[in-house]
C-alpha cells in the first residue's frame, strides 16, 4: 500500500548541520544528510558514535542543540501528533503491554494510532505472527518478540520507518525472514532508516549507508561505491600443503604472503595474473578469493585495528 | 476503539490476569478485616463506646483502597518506563490525558469494587457492621482519597526502577501510615502525640471520612475530610508532575 498523506515529492528526512552535546560529550557533531523517499538507509558506526542519538533526534524524542531537522516536510520537535501518525518507531522488544496476547497488544497499539483491529491483523500477518496471535507476549521467543516489536511500528502503515538494530540477537533463519519483511516494506514504497552492526546485512539491504564516527559522517554512499573506493586489495587463500610461503612471495604481483591456519594468504592488487601463476604452480582447486567488503571499509574508517596488519 | 478505551481494556486485562495483584488488592485487606474482626468480636472500644467493627471495617477499607491505588499506579508506571511502553505511547498521537484518564478510571473502579466487597463482608452478622444512611458520602471520600494516593503512587513509581523497589518504598509508606492513621487500631487507644502526627497523613482523613460516612459521624466532618483529601491530591499531584520521567535514561 503506497503512503497517501502529505506531499510525495519532498525528501523523507533532511538534516542540516545537526549538533547534540551531552555534558562534555559531543554526541552528534555537525551531521548533514538527506534521505529521499523510498530509500533504505543504513546508519552504521561503533557504539557511542551517535547513531541512536541521531535517530532519536529524527524521531522527535530529542531536540538538536543546533541545526535543522526536517522529517516528511515537518519539524519533529516539539512533539507533533500529525507527524507521529506518519512515522513508525521500533521500540525495545520488551515494550509490550503486560499479560496481553500478541494480538491484543497490537490491537492496543493500533488504537493508540486510531487504527482498527483489521490494521493490527495486517501488521501481525506482515511479520508472520498470525499463528502466534493468541500467545501471551511473555511466552513468545526472542525472534517472535523482535518481530512483534517491528509489527508495533508498522501497525499504522507509516511512510517512514525507524528501526534500531532490528536483527540483533536473531538466529540466521529469523534474520533472513526479517530481511524479507524489510524488503517487502521497501517494495511497498516505504522509507526505512535503520541502524545495525551487521555489515553484511547493510550491504545486502541498504540503498545507501552513512558510517558515523565520533558524531560525524565519515562516509555516505551506496555500499557498492563505498567498497570500490575502499581497499582495492584482493586476498587469495591457497591450501598451505600445495604452496610454500617463499614460492608465494616470489609470484609477481603479490604484495604480501602470510600463513593463516591451513592456508597461505596472498594479498594482491592484480588478482588475475596472480591467479594464473597460482594455477600453474599449485592448481586452483580449493583456492578461494576474498575481495574487500563493506566490513573492511567500515573497519578502515572507524579506526578499528585491522587483524591482518 | 478509542485510545482511551483500548488502554482501559488493556489495563483491565493485565489486572484481572494477575493473581498476585488480585490477592493483595482484594483478599489481603479482607484477611486483616477477618483477623481483627475475630480478635475483637463483640467488643466495644473503651474510649468511644462504639463496637470495634465500626473502627476496623472503615479502617481496613481506607487502607486497602489507598494501598491498591499506590501500588497499582507505581508498579505500572515503573514497568511502563522500564519496558519502553511510555516511549511507545509517546510516539503515537495519543494525548497523555487519555493515558491518565484510563489509569484513573481503572483505579477508581478497583476502589469501588474493593469498598463494596469489604462492606459486604463487614455487614455479615458475624462481624455486625451496621451501615448508616449517610453511606453515599463515602463515594466522594473514596474518589478523592484514591486521587491523592494515585499521586503518591506516581511519585513512588517515578523514583523506583525495579518491582522490588516499588514494593519496598510503598510498604514503608503505607504500613506505618496505616497504624499511625488508626486504620487497624482506633486512634483513641493511641498516645496524644500519635494522634497529632496522624493529622499530617492523608490516610487519616480517608479513614475518618469513610468511617464518618459509613457509621454516621456527621456530614460536616466528612466534608472537611474531603477538602483535606483534595488538598493532599493537589499537593501530591504537583510533586508527581515534577518527579515524572519518560525514561530511565538520563
Amino acid at each position: 500500500m503506497p503512503p497517501t498523506a502529505g506531499p510525495q515529492d519532498g525528501p523523507a528526512v533532511v538534516l542540516d548541520a545537526v549538533h547534540k552535546r551531552y555534558g562534555a560529550v559531543q554526541a552528534v557533531d555537525g551531521v548533514s544528510l538527506t534521505v529521499p523517499r523510498g530509500e533504505f538507509f543504513g546508519l552504521l558506526g561503533p557504539n557511542g558514535a551517535g547513531k541512536t542519538t541521531l535517530v532519536e533526534i529524527m524521531e522527535g524524542q530529542r531536540r538538536a542543540d543546533s541545526g535543522t531537522v526536517t522529517v516528511l516536510g515537518r519539524s519533529p520537535w516539539p512533539r507533533d501528533p500529525a507527524l507521529l501518525t506518519r512515522i513508525g518507531v521500533q521500540t525495545q522488544s520488551s515494550a509490550f503491554f503486560v499479560r496481553l496476547t500478541a494480538r491484543e497488544h497490537l490491537r492496543t497499539v493500533a488504537a493508540l494510532y486510531r487504527g482498527d483491529d483489521a490494521a493490527a491483523e495486517r501488521a501481525l500477518a506482515s511479520v508472520g505472527l498470525t499463528e502466534q496471535g493468541g500467545t501471551r507476549v511473555d511466552d513468545l521467543s526472542g525472534g517472535q518478540r523482535q518481530r512483534l516489536a517491528i509489527a508495533s511500528a508498522l501497525v499504522h502503515e507509516p511512510e517512514l520507518i525507524f528501526l534500531d538494530e532490528p536483527t540483533a540477537a536473531l538466529d540466521p533463519q529469523a534474520r533472513r525472514a526479517l530481511w524479507q519483511v524489510l524488503r517487502d516494506l521497501k517494495g511497498a514504497g516505504r522509507t526505512i532508516i535503520y541502524t545495525t552492526h551487521h555489515l553484511d546485512e547493510a550491504e545486502e539491504l541498504c540503498d545507501r549507508v552513512a558510517i558515523l564516527v565520533d558524531g560525524r559522517v565519515a562516509a555516505l554512499d551506496s555500499p557498492g561505491r563505498l567498497i570500490e573506493q575502499g581497499s582495492p586489495t584482493t586476498r587469495l587463500l591457497v591450501p598451505a600443503e600445495r604452496l610454500d610461503l617463499d614460492t608465494a612471495r616470489g609470484i609477481p604481483g603479490v604484495e604480501r604472503a602470510t600463513l593463516e591456519g591451513d592456508s597461505v594468504v596472498l594479498e594482491t592488487l592484480d588478482a588475475g595474473s596472480v591467479l594464473a601463476a597460482v594455477d600453474a604452480l599449485a592448481g586452483l582447486r580449493g583456492v578461494r578469493t576474498r575481495t574487500s567488503g563493506l566490513e573492511d571499509v567500515y573497519l578502515q574508517l572507524t579506526g578499528a585495528p585491522d587483524p591482518r596488519a | 476503539m478509542s485510545a482511551y478505551a483500548a488502554l482501559t481494556t488493556a489495563g483491565y486485562r493485565a489486572y484481572t490476569r494477575d493473581r498476585t495483584t488480585l490477592f493483595f488488592t482484594f483478599a489481603f485487606p479482607l484477611l486483616f478485616l477477618v483477623v481483627f474482626g475475630l480478635i475483637f468480636s463483640g467488643q466495644d472500644v473503651e474510649q468511644s463506646g462504639r463496637p470495634y467493627i465500626d473502627h476496623i471495617a472503615p479502617g481496613v477499607l481506607a487502607w486497602g483502597v489507598g494501598n491498591a491505588a499506590v501500588f497499582g499506579v507505581a508498579f505500572v508506571l515503573m514497568q511502563w518506563r522500564r519496558d519502553d511502553i511510555l516511549r511507545l505511547i509517546r510516539m503515537t498521537p495519543t494525548p497523555v490525558s487519555a493515558v491518565i484518564a484510563s489509569r484513573y478510571v481503572l483505579a477508581v473502579a478497583v476502589g469501588v469494587v474493593q469498598a463494596v466487597l469489604f462492606v459486604a463482608v463487614a455487614t455479615l452478622p458475624f462481624f455486625g457492621l451496621g451501615v448508616s444512611g449517610s453511606w453515599p458520602l463515602a463515594l466522594p471520600v473514596l474518589v478523592l482519597g484514591i486521587t491523592a494516593f494515585l499521586m503518591l503512587g506516581v511519585i513512588v513509581g517515578s523514583y523506583a526502577k525495579t518491582p522490588e523497589a516499588v514494593a519496598a518504598v510503598a510498604n514503608c509508606l503505607m504500613i506505618p501510615m496505616a497504624f499511625l492513621s488508626g486504620s487497624f487500631l482506633p486512634l483513641d487507644m493511641m498516645p496524644d502525640w500519635m494522634q497529632t502526627l496522624s493529622r499530617a497523613l492523608p490516610l487519616r482523613y480517608l479513614n475518618d471520612g469513610v468511617s464518618g460516612a459509613l457509621t454516621g459521624g456527621g456530614t460536616g466532618g466528612v466534608l472537611v475530610d474531603c477538602a483535606v483529601l483534595a488538598g493532599f491530591a493537589v499537593v501530591l499531584g504537583a510533586v508527581a508532575v515534577r518527579t515524572f520521567r519518560w525514561s530511565d535514561k538520563s
